[in-house]
């Protein structure tokens, strides 16, 4: 073989090239998979795979997100490492926010049996953030970039009439002309309660519940009216606009809503006008959604100088083809069937191909992204992004693995992965592109890969479940905890951890002294510590039942 | 000798559809991707060393396979898979002496003109037959092909060529005369 490679200075020149070439890429391959297996303890088997896991790629993109949101790094009005300041994206601010609530909610529901504060520490201090105030927080305000940003230019929110003072109001931040911020509010707060049962935030919870159903079933002075304040059954934002989108949110919180607490809002109806209205008036030629009908002409709003021009009441028209067809979006449809399914599984499961075939395009045989309209499939930007990000969760919830990792390699082939020093977090690097991408693509991992879909999380936790031993604490910052949940059926708490330093981790709602077992063997009797339990675990990786 | 070039095409398909399902490592600069794919190197070396039809076979047969595994189905039409095959065919349409490193030079500057032939086919595939935003053409195919795929075919291609020749003069001396 040394003869060979004297001959030719060619083939040793290449094949150093290659050496150099190729140890300078090893920084963005697939993660671990997470390590399972299988223990019989008592007779009985426990299959670490049959319990849904995490890997270390989705915590560690979690403990990244946790930098940006904890108030322990920062103010909830403070926005350092988000890099949401100019004003082609500070209206989008919200929308992060709400939609990475969403991911985490499917990451903490992957692990239901860990419920230290630093999920829920996390999750709480995310509403804290979309629920800034411009009182408090000025122009760093959630407040201000979503609604009282002098450039949006609508101040007067009356209805009928926009500016007649003597006409219903409808205005204010928490108003019922804002949808697009009150119903996102309301559901990191409706999920938060489901995954935590802390019972703080259920009063408000409801008096949003109870504003839309005045909103959808009166004519907003009490008096019952049929289709609502707007008469079509759903509630406006941007003002004046009401959308699938939007409102599959407040209708998903409904639902949720009645399975955490008991209650028969959906049953009442509240929801029927408008299910019927976007089911039948805002639909394409194709039987899936259109994007925006307008219940009002909004105050200020500039007519097109040219082709056909917009009715109030009517359909937000498209402003590419220019020629009076309805707006038509993949991000709205991708949104709204995700969110509308636990309502209405059937239209979800019919428009899901249609949606495919109309919207997708295939880049190549790994790789396909969703364009923003189909009228125009040569454009790109920010709403093609946007559109594949939704219907990433959109393909999971179908079982589509297929579309959901091609739409993946799109969006994240592009991007370096960064890992902190210490190894704890991790981050798609998007400066070059776009840095308001950052903290988007690290919860869209998260939010297409988790095994919890968005309809999983429309139904209350069982209430036998908040009786179930769980980690109530732990040394959070040491360890990663890929599954951990009880397992009602066999008794036995299942945990799957890694830990980097000495830890100690603590469990409540044991009723006997438990003891771990790992590998099937003995591993160490838990230590009572008041009402709770506890157990001190060396720097290792542990497949450990619990009885 | 078709038959040599059918046997020769499966077994380069069934070698690029092995490879390229692996997961490559690479890096970006900025927006451009560095790394390697040696797929793209067995559609060359097959060229080089059974001939055009052969180099063609085996990138279009690999890279249908390929989509098929991937997507379910066949990608535009298989119009990308033939832009994969067309660079095997620009590499397979001179002979070359894999023992000399001139003729690997020959091998190199040829896989690279292959290799730009096909980006320009996926190039212009996408925008005028998928529609494709010229942004993300550019950004997701294109660019990534030509950053990843030009250090691939120039190092790879010889490199591989130059070990398939090894082996071959030490295990199969008779596969030398049939080159």
């Amino acid at each position: 073989m040394s003869s060979y490679l004297k001959t030719s200075k060619f083939f040793l020149g290449v094949l150093v090239l290659t050496v150099v070439i190729g140890g300078m890429t090893f920084g963005n391959l697939p993660g671990p998979a997470t390590p399972m297996g299988v223990q019989t303890i008592n007779s009985v088997t426990y299959n670490f795979a049959d319990y849904r896991s995490l890997t270390q790629e989705q915590l560690a993109l979690f403990n990244y997100v946790n930098t940006i949101v904890s108030s322990k790094y920062q103010g909830y009005g403070s926005w350092n490492g988000w890099y949401a300041q100019s004003p082609a994206v500070i209206g989008l601010h919200h929308y992060v926010l709400a939609f990475m609530s969403y991911a985490t909610a499917s990451l903490f529901d992957s692990t239901p049996g860990y419920r230290t504060d630093y999920y829920r520490g996390f999750a709480y201090d995310l509403i804290e953030k979309m629920n800034t105030t411009e009182a408090r927080w000025t122009n760093e305000s959630i407040e201000y970039r979503e609604w009282t940003n002098p450039s949006y230019g609508f101040t007067q929110y009356h209805y009928p009439n926009a500016t007649n003072s003597s006409d219903l109001y409808v205005g204010s931040f928490r108003g019922p002309a804002n949808i697009m911020w009150t119903g996102h509010y309301a559901l990191m707060m409706t999920l938060y309660e489901r995954n935590f049962h802390t019972g703080n935030l259920t009063n408000e919870i409801g008096w949003f519940v109870r504003d839309w159903n005045n909103t959808l079933t009166t004519d907003g002075l009490g008096n019952l009216k049929q289709g609502g304040i707007w008469g079509v059954g759903l509630i406006p934002c941007e003002p004046y606009v009401v959308f699938v989108q939007c409102n599959s949110i407040p209708l998903y919180i409904t639902e949720l809503y009645d399975s955490l607490y008991g209650t028969h809002f959906m049953d009442s109806g509240m929801w029927d006008y408008g299910l019927n209205f976007i089911n039948t008036v805002m639909q394409d030629g194709h039987d899936l959604f259109t994007d925006g009908y307008y219940v009002m002409k909004p105050l200020g709003y500039q007519f097109p100088s040219d082709g056909p021009q917009p009715t109030f009441p009517g359909p937000a028209l498209d402003r590419i083809m220019h020629d009076g067809r309805p707006k038509v979006s993949s991000y709205c449809n991708a949104w709204s069937l995700t969110f509308l399914e636990h309502a209405q599984p059937d239209e979800t499961t019919k428009d899901y191909p249609v949606f495919l075939d109309l919207y997708s395009k295939d880049v190549s045989a790994d790789k396909m992204y969703m364009v923003d309209s189909y009228y125009c499939p040569s454009r790109f930007g920010t709403y093609d992004i946007l559109g594949s990000l939704f219907t990433l969760a959109l393909a999971k919830q179908r079982g589509d693995t297929t579309t959901r990792d091609r739409i993946l390699n799109f969006l994240y082939s592009n991007f370096n992965k960064v890992w902190s020093a210490d190894g704890r977090t991790m981050h798609y690097d998007t400066m070059s592109l776009e840095p308001f991408l950052q903290s988007v693509l690290a919860f869209g991992w998260i939010w297409a890969t988790t095994p919890v879909t968005i309809r999983s999380l429309a139904d209350a936790r069982p209430a036998d479940f908040w009786g179930y031993p769980y980690i109530s604490h732990a040394d959070d910052d040491s360890v990663w905890v890929y599954q951990a949940q009880w397992d009602p059926a066999k008794a036995g708490f299942i945990l799957n951890i890694r830990v980097d330093h000495p830890s100690t981790l603590v469990f409540s709602n044991f009723d006997h002294v438990p003891t771990a077992y790992s590998g099937g063997a003995f591993l160490a009797q838990l230590t009572a510590s008041g009402a709770d339990y506890s157990m001190s675990l060396q720097p290792g990786t542990y497949n450990i039942v619990i009885i | 000798m078709l038959l040599w070039v059918v046997a020769y095409s499966i077994i380069g398909a069934a070698i690029y559809l092995i490879v390229v399902l692996i997961p490559m490592p690479f890096t970006m600069i900025s927006l451009f991707k560095l790394g390697l794919a040696p797929a793209l190197a067995v559609i060359a070396v097959v060229g080089a060393v059974r001939g055009p039809i052969a180099g063609l076979l085996t990138g279009y047969i690999g890279e249908v396979m390929h989509a098929l595994i991937l997507s379910g189905g066949l990608v535009t039409a298989t119009l990308p898979a033939l832009a994969y095959g067309f660079m095997g065919l620009v590499v397979g349409l001179t002979p070359y002496e894999f023992a000399r490193g001139r003729s690997l030079a020959k091998l190199s500057l040829l896989s690279i003109v292959g290799l730009m032939m096909t980006a320009l086919l996926v190039l212009v595939i996408d925008l005028f037959v998928e529609s494709f935003g010229t942004l993300a053409v550019i950004g997701f195919a294109f660019l990534p092909l030509v950053t990843v795929g030009l250090p691939t075919v120039a190092l790879l291609t010889p490199l591989f060529a130059r070990v398939l020749y090894f082996f071959t003069v030490e295990i199969r001396p008779h596969a030398i005369g049939a080159m």
